[in-house]
């Protein structure tokens, strides 16, 4: 593994290799060498199958952590590659014709987070939300009190009680008295 | 047509006897991951009502709701979570964040029903199929969101404390102040253990928003002894403590300790409210202990002239005269007691009322009368020989330390009792440099006294001895006193009651001792009470309401002399009770 590390750091400037499990590594590069890492990775270094990709909101480093999960069925090894775009205009390089069903992540990507894969097919079209009109509900800063307020009717039947308030009335209601 | 069009129906048929990929109704059974996040499940005699639950959830899916056959007690709200599976989404920060750890989730996911108001229910109350559930969420071991661990308190070593009077609690500093009003989750859970009943989550905020003058605001609406209380209090709210149901309560003690500490007593008037105009109406308080100058605080906040008669030569009460000043240092004392007195409460020391004034006296000069004299007079032994010239009071040796008197307790001291008064008499004849041992007719578990306390006397080099009943006390000839009890048995006599001390026959163990402490409690001294007076006794106590009405409508009494509880904070609630409902007799609002 220590080959493959040191191949993608000189060619990519891939960095913090970190060994995971002993099936399992991962490695961060930047967003725009990402495309050319998984080729290169596919074609030349047998991960040949994308396992999954996702993100993560790093709302306090302003950023979106993409993670892109491939194998190496010969090997029995799998890849996390990382990446890191800017959280205000989030937009990646599409993949879907590296593997033909990135598309589908890209579109839960778009959907979850608002991150744009320009060219991806349906990549605007509804994934699991129907009807969503929300900002993207897996974005950190996305209140999700506030939007069930805003957008569901209150049912009737709830109420809540302070405990102190509520001890007060049980067990010392002469207080004031 | 292609032959195939013809024949292609026909191939399907091969199939027909093979397991179908489709899915069987009912549903076969597929269980969710062992760690899924399904419904919720309580353990309800676990879960102690804080609400943490309902403040961590973003989508206010939790309410807490009174339940059926639970009512509040101390440390339990009687309240227990409700969710609601129309807002929930299943994040588990509920799980994560219980402090009791009596939340968890079942691996379950299956619930359908055609009315949408069942899906709200109160896990481990309403029975569910998923009761019990072994399988599904539960906080990762070692995962808290809470810390659990208090911040430690700075304390002189044992070795080094013994050695004199010096306070052994050093105080937070505000880092650590801070971070131990940090792990409070305001739920309120204790206020209701609280005699007094004060605002602790109130202060506990003041704490960590570095606000020290609300926190002293805060502090004297229900107590003006915050420094006192601050080291002594029997704290009655940590045992009640949320954050305690799951590891160590928060230290609320240390951090009313710190908000007066903080504050110089120049600068109290800044935050504390001033008083309401004269009234014109004066009442006399009997005993500047703690529930006597409570009262005459709130009485003078109240506008009305207060003048406290008090026996000794300073004020207090037990706190100076009962606590040893390495757990309530004087100056820390005098703070309190001079705010209440910069107040223009009056304190007439060496004024014994019964002697000089009478309290018919006091009855005919005043507006009313609070008695608050305590329980002064310590209970004897109650064995042949407890008249020895070396048995002595427990309170009075505590008293004569707190003088400056010599003691004179000689090399060997026994001191016969479990309760704090013993405590802090052993501790004190260890700082005097005698050998101690404690005895105790029950086992270390019943004795009444706080733990700590138990603990350090022990730490500090006292030897105890449980299961010890006094027998008599000899004159051993050499100027000190033969001490000879009975060892014991615990025998549980009655179910359901604290076993009771048997004598084992024949297991009797003598000891010399230059002097045999007794601190097995103490009683009141009623003698100021005359019948003229017309107040109800009964059972060596005056008979009071809540409020502390006696049958003498200007007459009231509070404190250890009426109490079950017997502390200072109870002693100060009392105080203020009674200061109120004596403003209302006054004509005033009570409040």
């Amino acid at each position: 593994m220590r080959e493959l590390a040191e191949k993608l750091a000189g060619r990519y400037g891939a960095r913090e290799w970190r060994d995971q499990r002993r099936d399992l590594s991962s490695v961060t590069v930047d967003a725009q060498r990402m495309r050319d890492v998984l080729t290169w990775l596919r074609d030349e270094e047998g991960y040949v199958h994308l396992a999954f990709a996702t993100a993560v909101d790093e709302i306090e480093r302003k950023a979106f952590r993409l993670t892109y999960a491939v194998h190496n069925h010969g090997t029995g090894h799998g890849l996390l590659v990382h990446c890191e775009i800017d959280r205000e205009r989030p937009v990646m390089e599409s993949i879907h014709r590296l593997w033909g069903q990135a598309w589908t992540y890209q579109r839960e990507m778009k959907e979850w987070y608002g991150i744009d894969f320009p060219g991806s097919p349906r990549v605007d079209e509804e994934f699991v939300l129907e009807g969503w009109e929300g900002p993207p509900m897996m974005r950190r800063d996305f209140d999700s009190l506030a939007y069930s307020d805003a957008t569901y009717a209150e049912r009737p039947g709830r109420e809540t009680r302070d405990p102190a308030a509520y001890m007060k009335e049980k067990l010392y209601p002469e207080a004031d008295a | 047509m292609d032959i195939k069009d013809i024949v292609a129906p026909f191939a399907v048929w091969k199939r027909a006897f093979e397991k179908p990929f489709t899915v069987r109704k009912p549903i076969d059974e597929r269980p969710g991951a062992p760690r899924y996040r399904g419904f919720h499940i309580n353990d309800a005699d676990t879960c102690v009502g804080c609400g943490t639950c309902e403040s961590i959830c973003m989508n206010k899916a939790i309410d807490l709701v009174p339940v059926e056959g639970r009512e509040p007690s101390a440390g339990d709200s009687g309240l227990r979570p409700r969710v609601d599976y129309g807002r929930c989404c299943w994040c588990a920060l509920c799980v994560d964040v219980c402090p009791s750890g009596s939340l968890g989730m079942s691996n379950e996911y299956l619930w359908i029903d055609s009315d949408p108001d069942v899906f709200r229910y109160v896990p481990g109350v309403d029975a569910k199929p998923w009761d019990g559930a072994e399988l599904g969420y539960r906080r990762a071991e070692g995962y808290r969101l809470l810390d659990m661990e208090r911040v430690p308190m700075p304390e002189t070593g044992h070795a080094e404390g013994v050695k004199s009077f010096l306070e052994l609690v050093k105080g937070y500093s505000r880092d650590q102040a801070e971070r131990e009003a940090d792990r409070c989750v305001a739920c309120g859970v204790c206020v209701a253990s609280c005699p007094a009943h004060m605002d602790i989550p109130g202060y506990i905020k003041a704490v960590r928003d570095g606000d020290l003058e609300t926190g002293l605001r805060l502090l004297y609406e229900t107590n003006p002894f915050p420094e006192a209380c601050g080291r002594i209090c029997t704290r009655a709210c940590e045992s009640a403590c949320a954050i305690g149901s799951g590891g160590d309560p928060v230290a609320i003690r240390w951090l009313k300790r710190y908000i007066a500490d903080q504050v110089e007593l120049a600068d109290y008037g800044k935050s504390l409210p001033r008083a309401e105009p004269a009234t014109g109406r004066k009442v006399a308080v009997v005993g500047a202990g703690p529930g006597g100058l409570a009262a005459a605080y709130y009485l003078a906040l109240l506008g009305h002239k207060v003048t406290v008669f008090e026996k000794d030569e300073a004020a207090g009460g037990m706190l100076r005269y009962g606590i040893p000043e390495y757990r309530l240092p004087y100056p820390a004392l005098d703070k309190d007691v001079d705010y209440i007195r910069s107040l223009g409460v009056e304190i007439r020391y060496g004024a014994a009322v019964g002697k000089d004034p009478a309290l018919a006296k006091l009855r005919k000069d005043f507006d009313a009368v609070y008695l608050s004299t305590g329980l002064p007079a310590a209970y004897r032994l109650d064995v042949p020989g407890d008249d020895h010239p070396r048995v002595l009071d427990g309170v009075a040796i505590l008293a004569a330390a707190t003088r400056g008197e010599e003691l004179g307790l000689g090399r060997r001291v026994a001191v016969v009792g479990g309760g704090n008064v013993a405590m802090d008499a052993a501790r004190t004849a260890l700082r005097h440099g005698c050998e101690v041992d404690i005895v105790y007719r029950r086992r270390e578990v019943d004795m009444p006294a706080d733990p700590e306390e138990i603990r350090e006397a022990k730490a500090e080099g006292a030897r105890l001895i449980e299961r010890a009943i006094p027998v008599r006390v000899e004159d051993s000839g050499d100027g000190g006193a033969r001490f000879v009890w009975n060892e014991a048995e615990m025998v549980q006599k009655e179910p359901g009651k604290r076993p009771v001390p048997e004598p084992i026959p024949g297991a009797v163990v003598t000891e010399r001792y230059d002097s045999v402490i007794a601190a097995i409690g103490q009683g009141p001294d009623l003698a100021y009470l005359t019948e003229a007076d017309g107040v109800e006794v009964r059972r060596m106590k005056p008979v009071t309401d809540r409020a502390g009405r006696t049958s003498v409508p200007t007459v009231f009494a509070g404190g250890d002399l009426v109490n079950e509880k017997k502390d200072a904070i109870s002693a100060i609630a009392d105080g203020h009770r009674a200061a109120r409902a004596i403003d209302r007799l006054l004509g005033g609002k009570g409040d």
